[in-house]
């Protein structure tokens, strides 16, 4: 079975950088892939992605017209969303490093880590390896 | 029934005692991992307790440590013995009620809560690889987007994303400890830590314990992943530095803990570490988690054992008495 991911991936760039509604022969020419996939494996992928809610399809004659869904900024801000938003509830569905923090307190914080910092390189710095 | 009694009194007291005893004196902070086994081997302890008093009320005598079919056989004779007396009947229903409700919540928690992070994660996983790009020797996909923000997205295929805003903030060396946070998040399986902390805490939202515990592992995934990313030698200022460029934030935050946040007390850890919990102060918290593991499982098969010495059950007797020796003297 093929990988798709990858495929799929490189087809929404090419959907999101051309921006008109667009036929499968207009991707797989702008496609910089080696090697170069065939039509219908082309075809299949984005058939794949309208039916994920990715791309939009309609018919003009006997051609059928993809569009992107939403545009890249828009996941991009879904997915930081999500990101943001688990921190809060603690779940165990993503781990984020560091949740917000209260100006005062990071300020308050910060000039304790100069000041740590400058300890640590004053009395001893040739002593220090 | 009196073991269960007694195995129900346990769960009861440990509930009450275990969190603050875990909580005591801030070690947990000088041995954040030991610190996460020991809350697990108290929630574990407390749900191990509950089931085997339900256990303990249906089929009194059972030798859980024979083999399959001497169990078998006790359960039977027991059985029998419990029916044939007013009030065993109505212990026992008790006890199956008790086990079944108790096990089946927690079955259907466990299975919603992965089932929930599965989903989104692969949902989310999904978006990302498309949205992404994978730098290569970063060992992480970046997103581009002003906000700066590092995660993992754990499980079998993990994830750590960072956003090409904190790549701009971040130096070099900050982003190599950021990685490695996250990585000891992915590879040692915090997220399944976290899954049973919250599986117990949302199936008895009510016992203070699993909420303690939940908020507990949380925050000592966090110290943990902190202390891998420093290792022996790294440079703890530096990592102090990149939690406070990355958790400046953009807009007030609402709620605040008393006594300031988690965010803060992890860079105040890195600022002014503490000495790591020494040999002996180690020892003994973790044969309390071991003995906290055991002694439910040791009550609930005692009066079994010593059942099992008798010649209560004449059929079950040779094999009883082969196994027996070794311990009765």
């Amino acid at each position: 079975m093929p990988r798709f991911g990858d495929l799929e991936a490189a087809i929404m760039d090419q959907v999101w950088a051309l921006g008109d509604p667009v036929r499968v022969r207009d991707v797989l020419e702008e496609l910089q892939r080696s090697p170069v996939p065939a039509y219908t494996t082309v075809q299949t992928v984005m058939d794949i992605l309208f039916r994920k809610g990715w791309l939009t399809r309609r018919k003009r004659g006997r051609v059928n017209l993809y569009a992107a869904a939403a545009s890249r900024e828009d996941y991009v801000a879904q997915l930081m969303g999500e990101a943001l938003a688990e921190a809060k509830d603690r779940s165990a569905v993503l781990v984020r490093l560091v949740e917000e923090m209260d100006p005062a307190e990071s300020a308050e914080l910060r000039t304790l880590l100069e000041a740590a910092r400058s300890d640590r390189s004053d009395p001893d710095s040739e002593g220090a390896q | 029934m009196t073991t269960a009694v007694v195995l129900l009194s346990y769960a009861a007291m440990v509930a009450l005692v275990g969190p603050w005893m875990l909580l005591a004196g801030g070690w947990s902070d000088r041995a954040p991992r030991l610190a996460i086994v020991a809350w697990q081997c108290l929630t574990v302890s407390v749900v191990a307790a509950v089931a085997l008093a339900g256990v303990a009320l249906l089929i009194p005598t059972a030798s859980v440590s024979g083999g399959l079919a001497e169990l078998l056989r006790a359960c039977a004779m027991a059985l029998s013995a419990q029916y044939s007396s007013p009030g065993g009947a109505a212990a026992a229903a008790t006890g199956a009620i008790l086990m079944t409700t108790f096990l089946g919540r927690l079955a259907w928690c466990l299975t919603v809560v992965l089932a929930d992070a599965r989903r989104r994660r692969s949902r989310h996983r999904t978006a990302l690889d498309l949205v992404g790009t994978t730098v290569p020797g970063l060992g992480a996909v970046v997103l581009s987007a002003d906000r700066p923000a590092v995660y993992c997205l754990p499980g079998r295929h993990r994830r750590i994303v960072v956003t090409s805003g904190a790549l701009q903030l971040l130096t070099e060396e900050q982003l190599t400890l950021v990685l490695r946070h996250e990585q000891a998040h992915a590879r040692q399986r915090h997220d399944l830590v976290l899954a049973w902390s919250q599986t117990t805490a949302k199936a008895f939202p009510r016992v203070p314990l699993f909420a303690t515990a939940r908020a507990e592992s949380a925050r000592l995934v966090e110290l943990l992943a902190d202390d891998v990313a420093i290792g022996q030698d790294g440079n703890r200022l530096a990592l102090a530095d990149a939690l406070l460029t990355l958790s400046s934030a953009s807009a007030p935050v609402a709620a605040l803990a008393a006594g300031g946040s988690t965010a803060g007390a992890r860079v105040r850890r890195l600022i002014n570490p503490r000495r790591p919990l020494g040999r002996v102060g180690a020892a003994l918290v973790a044969s309390a988690a071991i003995g906290m593991l055991l002694l439910p499982v040791a009550v609930a098969v005692g009066p079994a054992a010593s059942a099992t010495r008798m010649d209560y059950c004449p059929t079950a007797a040779p094999a009883a008495a082969a196994s027996v020796p070794s311990s009765a003297d």
